[in-house]
């Protein structure tokens, strides 16, 4: 192979071509001078690609099979120990398998939230629209604030709405232990992230619905259908993509949900996320690193999984255009 | 025969009449409904920051161990106590907020727009691969990167600095190069050329000319990037241990941990101070922000 690209080489040398390939070759240089200018441009995100996504996720994966002892910076194989540790709660009830069964079991909890928050968005999407409401701009405008504000400044005022002397007890009259019960906690997280996140979707749904062909209703309504047969026949099928869109955006932050369980849980294991569980059990022993890894890797599929659900099936089972 | 259509002809009439009256009814009711239901929503999503703003200014005491909606006294304390102490030094979080955002979000976007500049406009080799091998690094969510990233950090002596928070930054922003693409394939060609004839090279036809026409479209990523940077607390809450590193997010967490009651009026204080300036920006760009993410659903 190099010797007849040598041959061919010298042959170029022997017989220089004429005056044509020549002035190719001059452009040539002048086009890998543009190549590799314009490699250099695109150099810093690769190489922040490389280091903090490629490499780390790599470390990641191989911590994932190490115990780690921190005060000797040593490092061991285990294999797949982490991994089943990680589910031996499922079969025998231990405390660190438990943690994060819990955990998924509350990262789960917390993601009613999504389904509600898309129903009340579609809801509050579908009055402004069928009931042509006045001021429907500064209700959007309203609905969207908590989505642009601090989760943790929410977080606290929520909590503090939400504790046992709170605004909601005191109104209702009532001494809910919305903070301290294992499940109340994740209700009340519930309700506060499904009305954080319904102003998002009530928008979406909105630019959804004004993206409706109105021929459509235009030839139903010449057929007699009435406004909200027009709703569920027409509008709703309409705007599945923004309905999947909510789904599999709110799905990637749900999963990895964190500021619930350490700001507004105070870190109550009734609340404890998966992250929360991973943050926690890095600094637990010398398998603790370990565990946190696996239980990383092991999010991060899921995630990775649903991300490239929606960068593929998104235009094939969804009404687009 | 005539006689019997008329009769028909009036029974209908009336019974049109009714109809249209009950229908009248039931729009009414149907409008009364829909602006009840609106209203009281936006009612309840604003509550929280009404009350986040009343609380802050009550004593400890009428906060956690009273109940009243409104403080019987308004104090400045909390307020006071923020800006003057020592304990949560907010000035401080303040500053390290702001250099980080300055530093990452200058850095950050010429970097990006450079590399969307190469995308859109040069000739370079393999572009789809390195357009999804960019790409892929999206799905990725930072639960997988935090460990080593740390570990890292931490080798190099950097925990409890910002420079974890910055230095990522400094490599651009993918979401912003693939916004930057679509938007500068958009200005025609020509420009450059006529640039390279005079003899100007790439850096310097990016730099000069495309630059400036992308100004407005760099504004609003800018804008994003901002809210983000300010709201982020996973990442910093991480790394930032000591109270005068942190950002101001990470301080109010810490405002919100001390669990004893003295601290929580102002720890909501300190909520509404960190909350006024994203409220400033969203109240005056209301219109972007909402067509943005109108925009970002329509397109999936």
């Amino acid at each position: 192979m190099n010797k007849l690209e040598n041959t061919a080489a010298e042959e170029r040398t022997a017989f220089p071509p004429p005056a044509t390939p020549k002035t190719k070759k001059k452009t040539s240089k002048v086009e890998r001078r543009e190549h590799i200018i314009a490699f250099l441009f695109i150099l810093p995100p690769i190489i922040g690609f490389l280091v903090f996504t490629a490499i780390s996720m790599g470390f990641t994966f191989v911590f994932s099979f190490q115990n780690y002892f921190v005060r000797r910076g040593e490092s061991e194989f285990v294999g797949f120990q982490h991994y089943i540790s990680l589910f031996s709660g499922m079969f025998t009830p231990g405390e660190l398998g438990n943690a994060f069964i819990k955990s998924v079991g509350n990262t789960l909890f917390l993601l009613l939230s999504l389904p509600v928050s898309i129903a009340l968005g579609l809801l509050l999407a579908g009055l402004l629209r069928l009931g042509d409401v006045k001021g429907s701009k500064v209700f959007q405008v309203l609905y969207y604030l908590p989505a642009v504000s601090s989760a943790v400044a929410l977080n606290i005022v929520w909590r503090y709405i939400f504790q046992s002397n709170g605004f909601l007890n005191n109104m209702l009259h009532a001494s809910t232990p919305w903070l301290s019960d294992d499940t109340l906690i994740k209700v009340a997280i519930v309700i506060k992230n499904s009305l954080n996140a319904m102003g998002g979707a009530m928008i979406l749904y909105l630019a959804g619905m004004l993206n409706v062909p109105k021929d459509l209703y235009e030839a139903s309504s010449l057929d007699g259908a009435g406004k909200v047969r027009q709703f569920f026949s027409i509008t709703l099928p309409m705007i599945t993509p923004v309905t999947f869109y909510l789904l599999i955006t709110g799905l990637i932050g749900g999963l990895q949900s964190y500021a619930d369980s350490q700001v507004f849980a105070k870190g109550d294991s009734g609340a404890a996320t998966i992250v929360f569980f991973i943050w926690q059990q890095r600094t637990n022993g010398a398998a603790g690193y370990g565990i946190a890894s696996s239980a990383s890797i092991l999010l991060s599929v899921c995630i990775m999984i649903i991300t490239l659900i929606q960068f593929k099936v998104s235009n094939k089972w969804v009404y687009e255009e | 025969m005539e006689k019997e259509t008329n009769i028909m002809q009036s029974e209908l009439s009336i019974q049109n009449d009714k109809r249209e009256t009950a229908f009248k009814i039931l729009r009414i009711c149907l409008r009364v409904f829909t602006y009840a239901v609106i209203v009281f929503g936006a009612a309840l999503l604003v509550f929280p920051f009404l009350w986040m703003v009343l609380s802050s200014f009550k004593t400890g005491d009428e906060a956690t161990l009273r109940f009243t909606f409104f403080p019987e006294v308004w104090v400045f304390g909390n307020y006071a106590e923020l800006f003057t102490g020592t304990d949560f030094p907010i000035f401080k979080a303040l500053g390290n907020t702001v250099l980080i955002e300055v530093s990452v979000i200058v850095i950050g976007t010429f970097v990006s727009a450079m590399a969307a500049f190469s995308f859109a406009k040069l000739k370079l080799q393999h572009k789809t691969f390195w357009l999804l091998f960019l790409m892929s690094g999206m799905m990725v969510p930072y639960a997988a990167l935090m460990l080593p990233q740390y570990r890292a950090f931490d080798a190099m002596k950097m925990t409890d600095t910002l420079w974890p928070l910055i230095l990522p930054g400094f490599f651009g922003n993918v979401s912003m190069i693939f916004f930057l693409i679509q938007y500068m394939r958009g200005i025609p060609n020509a420009y450059f050329e006529a640039a390279r004839i005079d003899g100007a090279n790439h850096f310097t036809c990016f730099l000069t000319i495309m630059f400036p026409l992308i100004k407005t479209a760099i504004a609003a990523q800018v804008i994003f990037w901002f809210v983000g940077i300010w709201n982020d607390y996973f990442a910093p809450s991480l790394y930032l241990t000591s109270r005068d590193q942190m950002t101001l997010q990470v301080l109010l967490g810490q405002l919100n941990a001390g669990t004893s009651g003295k601290y929580l009026p102002m720890a909501l204080a300190g909520a509404v101070l960190s909350s006024i300036p994203m409220l400033v920006i969203y109240i005056s760009c209301q219109k972007f922000f909402i067509e943005s993410l109108a925009i970002s659903g329509v397109k999936g």
